[in-house]
């Protein structure tokens, strides 16, 4: 089991980043999920240029490793990757990025959701949206 | 005894600061800087006497000692993804 967190400034590249796998665990993969956040071009009805992300970190960093190592034991996955920005991400472009790998796609699927929602409410990163 | 308090987001910007600064008697605990930082900002009162503090980049429960060299910070309507 493993999970990779990471923050970094601007959007995300287009390439996912890989936890690293032992070979037994990558054996035992059988559904890779991903989710994908990327900027609307409109926010509670008007036009966005970009939204602005502030994290706090080191805390951000470490909620979102607890909250993948509590998603990861509790639905028993092989691997989370998660990837989020930080400063501006101009529309059409990612700003998150969660990468689930299990041996079957329902616990996947159902982990993804809850992690989502608690990142939502535990993990102290902030969004503005920069209008036109 | 003096706590920094870090703000971050909509707040920092509604506050025009980045941190705001209370003062408690020692010994202190989370909850003392929350009604600390009610009494100091009377129009926010009922929203910094529940708002989520974290200490040392933990979230801290209202029992929580404080003292002024933890970094305290206020955590509370967060949105990322």
């Amino acid at each position: 089991m493993s999970v990779l967190v990471h923050i970094s400034p601007g959007p995300l590249s287009s390439e996912r980043l890989l936890a690293s796998h032992s070979a037994s665990a990558a054996h035992a993969v059988g559904a890779t999920v991903v989710f994908e956040g990327i900027v609307r071009a409109s926010e509670q009805g008007r036009t966005i240029r970009a939204l602005s992300y502030e994290a706090y970190e080191p805390m951000a960093t470490n909620s979102l490793t607890q909250l993948a190592n509590d998603i990861l034991s509790k639905h028993a996955l092989i691997a989370i990757t998660v990837e989020h920005s930080r400063g501006e991400v101009a529309t059409g472009q990612r700003s998150f990025r969660l990468a689930i790998d299990s041996a079957h796609r329902k616990e996947a699927l159902a982990a993804m959701d809850e992690f989502i929602d608690r990142m939502k409410r535990d993990v102290p990163i902030w969004k503005t949206a920069i209008y036109i | 005894m003096t706590i920094r308090v870090l703000i971050f987001g909509a707040l920092a910007r509604e506050m025009s600061c980045k941190e705001l600064v209370v003062d408690v008697c020692a010994p202190a605990t989370v909850r003392d800087v929350n009604a600390s930082l009610a009494a100091k900002f009377p129009p926010k009162a009922c929203f910094f006497q529940s708002a989520r503090l974290a200490v040392n980049h933990a979230f801290a429960t209202l029992y929580e000692p404080v003292q002024t060299t933890d970094e305290v910070a206020l955590i509370e309507l967060v949105g990322g993804g």
